[in-house]
């Protein structure tokens, strides 16, 4: 028999969480790294408290307009952007990750009921929730000064807003916790999103191009279905309060209740599930063996001229991309991003009119900002080995053989990027002429050659752990973000004043030869650099290693 | 066989104030199944990444089969294999794909990197999952692909950092036996494991590291003649351990403390 004496009540085990999660900060502060990210959390906390403080006036005066001004239908408005807040911020801050924290705490003795309320507690501490809670506040004393009267009705309706929004958001965020549990899906979605908002760009040449600009939009068509959700019952719950219309109040209040009545008892459902043990890992129990006839891989035959370490990380390379749904998306983008700059900027339907670009400016504009997106990965090409790097370094090869694959693959992936997106530019906007066509393609070269060298210094000195399928925290160490933004203003600005002497000396051909030139020593320089960024590998081996496998 | 496979020495690594590895000095003979030992922070993991390439050492010398680490980082690495703490893989590969990477990281031509792939995912009852993500394997899945991977190009000397944790009996068992022949052929294996059984089973040589130094090195008779009992008494390997690091007797005394538990 265990020596429990008493079970610790929910408060108690309320308050033994927060502690937990006091703890855990304080402690992750400790590092010297994290000190960095204190201030930036200090910094972060005061913008944000400004911010909720600036909505909370604006909430109070617009609750005040509305409801002095008998219009307190409009009220909806106000709970609709609460509601889209609360909503869609958490999902946000998540970034696509499992969070499995809460779910941990299920190994202690916990009773089911003390679980769903501890899993309240969570929704309620989270920002959206208290930023939102703080802006209702300020709309419940707006109510208080501009119309008493409404005060009772106010206060219900919104305590029963906060709750079917506490409820819903974790409902939400429990199922997607189990929907991302699931490596396939989570990189879906996370392909889905980034193609989604890349997807927005076209909203407003589609709109120019096809829209009826005489007709409502049709999410208008929406507006009566929208009166049922809870933001809109609680705004016309104070418009029936407002103008004595009991009954109508009655069926609001009672609809609040039912969509209170649904989530709760859903999430309770969901909590159930959790709390009898759902299974939510995704790695696959050791299988029955089958045998089966072997069958010998399809034999590579890729770059068979390479070195096999060179061949193999290349070979390597390409799988991780295959498998990287954002990096895949990455290259997506690019020339459907040609596509809109061309939509927008270029061609008949330019937004410019009359003053559209040119194919002389246009060409050479869309090949820097490619080369800006495409080389970008590159200042932190380790990003995604995780504990995969230690392979390099327990292999009897050095660093230059692994950092010529991964170059070389890169460049490969520029140059079909860059041989579709001159076909689209060249379908789009025209043929600008043979001398600028290959200046354009000489500078690419330059600025591909020029940036490798610095961006595998940057990649073995400035290493920063990225997850695939991941969106929370996926970014390059600020150093490396500058050192490629320093670089890449430094090549754009040189390839100008090249660009440019063709126009002053009259000679459409001179910036290929000096581009070529220049690529040329870029090249020897690349070549020169390869066994001190050895030396340097060795150097930092333990930084990326400790990095990488963290 | 009498040529050392590895010797170090001073072998020293400091992190900060913290001196993790302390002047060891090592001799493993070829062919040897050489265990090394130590409790928790003991230095182990710190020395099998000194003599991996994983990890610079502070001072000393480390040679491998007659190379000197320092000046023969490639030569030295392309005679070991290794299974590291964590087990360095590329998760978002497939097992085929990560065994075929590393053959080429280790300069196998194609066809027999493609073979041995096949031969070992058959071994270590991968072979139906070769097209699944390392990623999606369990834990033990992966310890197999992890060895498969250390010796796929041959290796003379083998270190494996605790390489039966989470695999289960019916592979270990194979894994034991394939250790055991290489052995028998020469190959030098180096074992950490918290098993003292297994270690006790499969190694002829032990060494103990505590605090970061070595306090023992020697064959299971020499370790077992250097510690006091009542003659004729075959001492186990746990009790030799418990004995050198000077912790016998001490859980006695620490277990009266816990009355209400015991």
């Amino acid at each position: 028999m265990a020596d429990v004496i008493r079970m610790p009540g929910v408060m108690e085990q309320l308050r033994l969480v927060a502690g937990l999660r006091w703890n855990l900060l304080k402690n992750g502060l400790q590092r010297k790294n994290n000190r960095w990210d204190l201030i930036g959390i200090i910094l972060a906390a005061a913008g944000s408290a400004v911010m909720v403080v600036a909505l909370c006036v604006a909430f109070y005066v617009g609750a005040y307009f509305f409801l002095t001004k008998g219009r307190a239908t409009w009220m909806s408005l106000l709970y609709w952007a609460i509601f889209l807040w609360w909503q869609a911020v958490p999902i946000l801050v998540a970034g696509f990750g499992a969070n499995f924290e809460f779910r941990k705490l299920l190994r202690f003795p916990l009773s089911l009921r003390a679980f769903y309320i501890l899993g309240l507690g969570y929704g309620f501490a989270d920002f959206a929730a208290v930023s939102s809670i703080c802006w209702i506040a300020s709309m419940v004393v707006a109510t208080a000064v501009g119309r008493a009267r409404l005060l009772p009705v106010m206060m219900v309706g919104s305590a029963l807003f906060i709750l079917v929004n506490v409820t819903l958001e974790r409902l939400i965020g429990s199922w997607l916790e189990k929907i991302f549990a699931n490596r396939r899906a989570r990189e879906l979605l996370v392909g889905l999103f980034v193609l989604s908002m890349v997807s927005m760009n076209f909203l407003n040449p589609a709109l120019q191009h096809w829209g009826d600009h005489g007709t409502r939009p049709g999410i208008f068509l929406l507006v009566p279905y929208l009166s049922w959700l809870p933001s809109s019952l609680t705004g016309n719950a104070l418009e029936a309060a407002s103008g004595g219309d009991s009954q109508a109040l009655l069926l609001r209040i009672g609809g609040l209740v039912s969509w209170l009545a649904a989530t709760s008892g859903l999430l309770w459902l969901r909590y159930k599930s959790q709390y009898m043990g759902e299974e939510l890992s995704e790695s696959g129990a050791p299988s029955a063996i089958r045998r089966r006839a072997r069958r010998q891989a399809a034999s590579s035959s890729l770059a068979g001229f390479l070195p096999p370490p060179v061949a193999g990380v290349m070979r390597k390379e390409f799988h991780y991309l295959t498998r990287n749904g954002f990096s895949f998306i990455t290259l997506i983008v690019p020339p459907v991003m040609v596509m809109f700059f061309s939509m927008q900027f270029a061609g008949s339907h330019s937004q410019l009119k009359e003053h559209g670009l040119s194919p002389q400016t246009f060409f050479p504009a869309v090949m820097a900002y490619l080369i800006l997106i495409l080389l970008s990965p590159a200042y932190n090409s380790f990003a995604f080995e995780g504990r995969g790097i230690q392979s390099y370094f327990m292999a009897p090869v050095r660093m230059r053989d692994i950092l010529v694959g991964k170059n070389l693959f890169l460049v490969c992936v520029v140059m079909v990027e860059l041989v579709i997106s001159l076909g689209v530019l060249i379908w789009r906007i025209g043929f600008p002429g043979f001398p600028l066509f290959f200046s354009t393609i000489a500078a690419a070269a330059f600025a591909v050659m020029g940036q490798l060298t610095i961006a595998n210094w940057s990649a073995l000195s400035f290493p920063k752990k990225m997850e695939i399928g991941k969106m929370k925290g996926q970014r390059n160490s600020g150093v490396a973000v500058w050192t490629a933004f320093g670089v890449q203003i430094l090549i754009g600005g040189i390839a100008t004043v090249v660009l440019l002497a063709g126009r002053w000396f009259g000679n459409a051909w001179l910036p290929v030869v000096l581009f070529a030139g220049l690529t040329a020593a870029a090249l020897g320089g690349y070549v020169a650099s390869l066994d001190p960024l050895s030396i340097l590998a060795e150097r930092k081996k333990e930084l990326l290693i400790e990095t990488l496998c963290r | 066989m009498n040529e050392l496979a590895i010797r170090t020495e001073q072998l020293t690594r400091r992190f900060g104030a913290l001196t993790a590895v302390d002047s060891v000095d090592l001799r493993v003979k070829a062919g040897q199944f050489f265990g090394f030992l130590g409790p928790n922070g003991a230095g182990k993991s710190t020395t099998i990444k000194m003599l991996t390439g994983l990890l610079a050492p502070t001072s000393g010398r480390m040679e491998l089969l007659g190379l000197d680490f320092q000046y023969n980082p490639i030569e030295a690495k392309r005679q070991i294999g290794v299974v590291p703490e964590g087990m360095g893989l590329f998760e978002r590969l497939t097992g085929s794909e990560y065994l075929h990477f590393v053959g080429r990281m280790y300069g196998l031509d194609g066809p027999t990197t493609e073979k041995r792939t096949a031969e070992l995912l058959e071994f270590m009852q991968l072979a139906d999952r070769e097209k699944t993500l390392i990623a999606d394997y369990s834990h033990g899945m992966q310890k197999k692909l992890a060895l498969a991977a250390a010796v796929i190009h041959g290796p003379r000397i083998l270190f494996l950092d605790e390489p039966f944790e989470g695999v289960d009996a019916l592979a270990a068992g194979a894994l034991k036996a394939l250790l055991g022949r290489m052995t028998a052929r020469g190959v030098t294996i180096f074992l950490t494991s918290h098993v003292l059984e297994i270690v006790e089973r499969l190694c002829s040589h032990v060494a103990i590291i505590h605090q970061g130094r070595l306090v023992a090195q020697g064959s299971l008779e020499e370790l077992r003649a250097g510690i006091p009992g009542a003659e004729g008494e075959k001492k186990t390997l746990e009790q030799i351990f418990l004995s050198i690091v000077g912790q016998s007797g001490a859980e006695q005394s620490r277990l009266e403390e816990l009355t209400w538990l015991t």
